[in-house]
């Protein structure tokens, strides 16, 4: 790799992401990703989705740095809450809340806090360097594709995500298939056929992305919130002294590093991020203890390796989007959704048609990260403070921030009964434990392997066999059926035995 | 046989529904060549797949144990439902405070945690927030207050 032209890239980051209007975004959206990141029931993904329609006013570089930074700042305002009040406020910082609350009543929640943060500072550093390195040669063979290839890492991309999927496999590939439907709701930009429209003239351009992840995202979580009130007891939680011990940082040290490496490594592939992060990197940290008996009781290293592992993760998963087009998680189908207000399409070619955009938006994820730092550590009372708004009072403020947000796409309330229709399939969905990010994967995917899949077709004058003549193509679909395998296997066989039990 | 998960044979059914809808519906889409794949080829594919799941589904309720149906929270459903088409219908015709005061009212009644005064004093801070923002920040074309009572009575 040139490293002359690394540098130039991120100089060329850097005059971008420094611009005093592209600082004040990243701000704003560490900011407001703090605050969703405390608050327990609003997460980063219905956040993204409510302020899409917002970033519509912004410059497309300012927009998608407001974005990313929602989603990392939430992941630093989750450990915040998990320490101190025992309450994860994100998925991702579930695992925290065991070690991390725990040091909090033994009154060392400040080197708790200290720690995290550091760590997600230590691995958001390590994350953003990874993405620079990662980037141009991902880049560079993604223009090698053609369209057979395209379609295959697709598939592999969803399979990628069924596989790491919470929750019952079989439920996540009806919720791709579902979501594909979805996306081919419209005009077919091929033949001008319309599709699934009913003969509503609102449905001709398609279901738009924003009305379904506000309907699924925003209005069908104000449903399920509203259902099960929490009840927040907010204990006193007085943060005294910020600095960890030199034991506890060295303590610490081999953790981050370790959750660092993992969390990088999970974002990368689809479907993962960063709660499966958080999540085996505390496993892994349990295992490799001299004393795993003692991790729930306050151990340091079970909050500085997630803590690294999440914040890791959730940069790394920038990569696939970045340099593929494919989104892995539902975050990053929200970006995906920023990008595509703005009219940019996302793949390989944005590096090259809008370097500034691109490696701005990178630079901007490492001041993020340290912008972080300074507002959590010093700032934390102000956060918790925060939980003190009820959440019935939000409720009202969601809604109306999903209806004037949908409205204001183009004007029309027509799009808001969209988003009642949504909500009401979310929240059903929800009941039924079907996640909805396989369902957003698959309505974004859906339209764009139908796409490559024609290419293809035309390229191999109508010959099916060309998705297994192409060696990249064969490899992606080889690594898709082996991991089907993997999954679908150990459940089969569960199955056999409990109805031989009968 | 028994039904073992209510919320398998729940999901089940639900997929088989929408891969059979989606099969009826699309069963004119024109197929095309296999060189040139024609607007119905995906939706057939998908309708099979989503039928396909959903029997599988149906067939792992029999099979295996699972998680049963838990209740349907119907009062939060019904007046979000209620709220977000509220807004829908009204803001054009009657404003946004109007439009504002009736669809976050309507969701504030989804629960019985609402404390009315403390309600009415956070719906003003929102109207006046969302009118500052909305209209006159963002420029948005949307009426303050109700255009005319005829325009107000048909929606459109």
């Amino acid at each position: 790799m040139e490293l002359g032209s690394l540098f130039s890239n991120l100089s060329l980051g850097f005059s971008v992401a420094v611009s005093l209007q592209n600082l004040f975004w990243c701000l704003m959206g560490a900011v407001i990703g703090t605050a969703v990141g405390v608050l327990p029931g609003v997460g980063p993904t219905a956040t993204m989705a409510l302020l899409l329609p917002a970033t519509y006013f912004l410059p497309p570089e300012g927009a998608l740095i407001m974005l990313a930074g929602i989603y990392y700042g939430a992941q630093y305002g989750g450990s915040t809450t998990a320490i101190l009040v025992n309450l994860p406020g994100e998925a991702s910082s579930v695992v925290t809340t065991l070690d991390g609350y725990q040091m909090a009543r033994q009154g060392r929640a400040g080197p708790a806090l200290a720690i995290a943060a550091l760590g997600s500072f230590f691995a958001g550093c390590v994350a953003t360097i990874a993405i620079v390195l990662a980037a141009p040669p991902l880049t560079r063979l993604a223009q090698q594709f053609a369209p057979a290839d395209y379609f295959s890492l697709m598939v592999l991309g969803l399979v990628f995500a069924v596989v790491l999927a919470r929750g019952s496999v079989i439920k996540a590939f009806g919720m791709i298939f579902l979501g594909m439907l979805l996306g081919l709701v419209g005009t077919d930009v091929n033949t001008g056929n319309t599709r699934f429209t009913f003969g509503i003239s609102d449905l001709f351009d398609g279901i738009g992305f924003v009305p379904l992840v506000m309907g699924v995202f925003g209005i069908a979580e104000i449903m399920a919130n509203l259902t099960n009130p929490q009840r927040r007891d907010l204990v006193d939680a007085k943060v005294s002294g910020l600095l960890p011990t030199k034991e506890d940082i060295m303590r610490s040290i081999a953790p981050v590093l370790r959750g660092t490496f993992l969390g990088g490594l999970l974002g990368i592939l689809p479907g993962g991020g960063a709660v499966l992060a958080s999540f085996s990197a505390y496993t892994v940290e349990k295992r490799l203890s001299k004393t795993p008996e003692k991790f729930g009781t306050g151990m340091i290293e079970g909050v500085a390796a997630p803590e690294s592992a999440n914040n890791a993760a959730a940069q790394t998963s920038f990569i696939p989007m970045l340099t593929l087009g494919i989104p892995s998680n539902a975050v990053m189908a929200m970006m995906i959704g920023g990008m595509m207000i703005h009219g940019i399409i996302p793949g390989p070619q944005v590096m090259e048609q809008k370097p500034g955009l691109f490696w701005g938006m990178i630079v901007s994820m490492w001041i993020g990260n340290l912008m972080l730092v300074v507002l959590n550590l010093p700032l934390i009372g102000i956060w918790v403070r925060m939980l003190l708004v009820p959440y019935r009072l939000l409720a009202v403020a969601i809604l109306f921030f999903c209806c004037i947000g949908v409205y204001s796409l183009n004007n029309s309330a027509n799009e808001v009964l969209i988003i009642a229709l949504f909500g009401v399939i979310g929240y059903l969905l929800m009941k039924l434990e079907c996640e909805p990010a396989p369902l957003l994967l698959g309505f974004l995917l859906g339209p764009m392997m139908e796409v490559y899949m024609r290419r293809a077709m035309l390229l191999s004058r109508g010959d099916p066999w060309v998705f297994l003549q192409r060696p990249l193509s064969l490899t992606f679909l080889a690594i898709a059926v082996v991991l089907l395998l993997f999954v679908i296997l150990p459940n089969v066989r569960r199955a056999r035995e409990t109805a031989f039990q009968e | 046989m028994r039904i073992r998960s209510g919320q398998d044979i729940a999901t089940g059914l639900l997929f088989l529904a929408f891969g059979l809808a989606a099969y009826w519906i699309g069963a004119d889409y024109p197929m095309g060549s296999p060189q040139r794949p024609g607007t119905g080829v995906l939706p057939r594919i998908l309708a099979w797949c989503l039928m396909g799941t959903g029997a599988i589904l149906c067939a792992k309720a029999f099979l295996a144990d699972g998680t049963a149906l838990t209740r349907w929270a119907w009062r939060p459903v019904i007046m979000t439902t209620l709220a977000t088409i509220a807004f829908a219908l009204t803001v054009d015709n009657l404003g946004l405070v109007v439009s504002m005061l009736l669809s976050m009212t309507l969701c504030a009644l989804g629960t019985p945690e609402t404390r009315w005064r403390e309600y009415a004093i956070f719906c003003v801070l929102m109207v006046a927030l969302g009118v500052g923002m909305f209209i006159w920040g963002l420029r948005m074309p949307i009426p303050v207050w109700p255009v005319s009572l005829p325009g107000a009575l048909s929606w459109n």
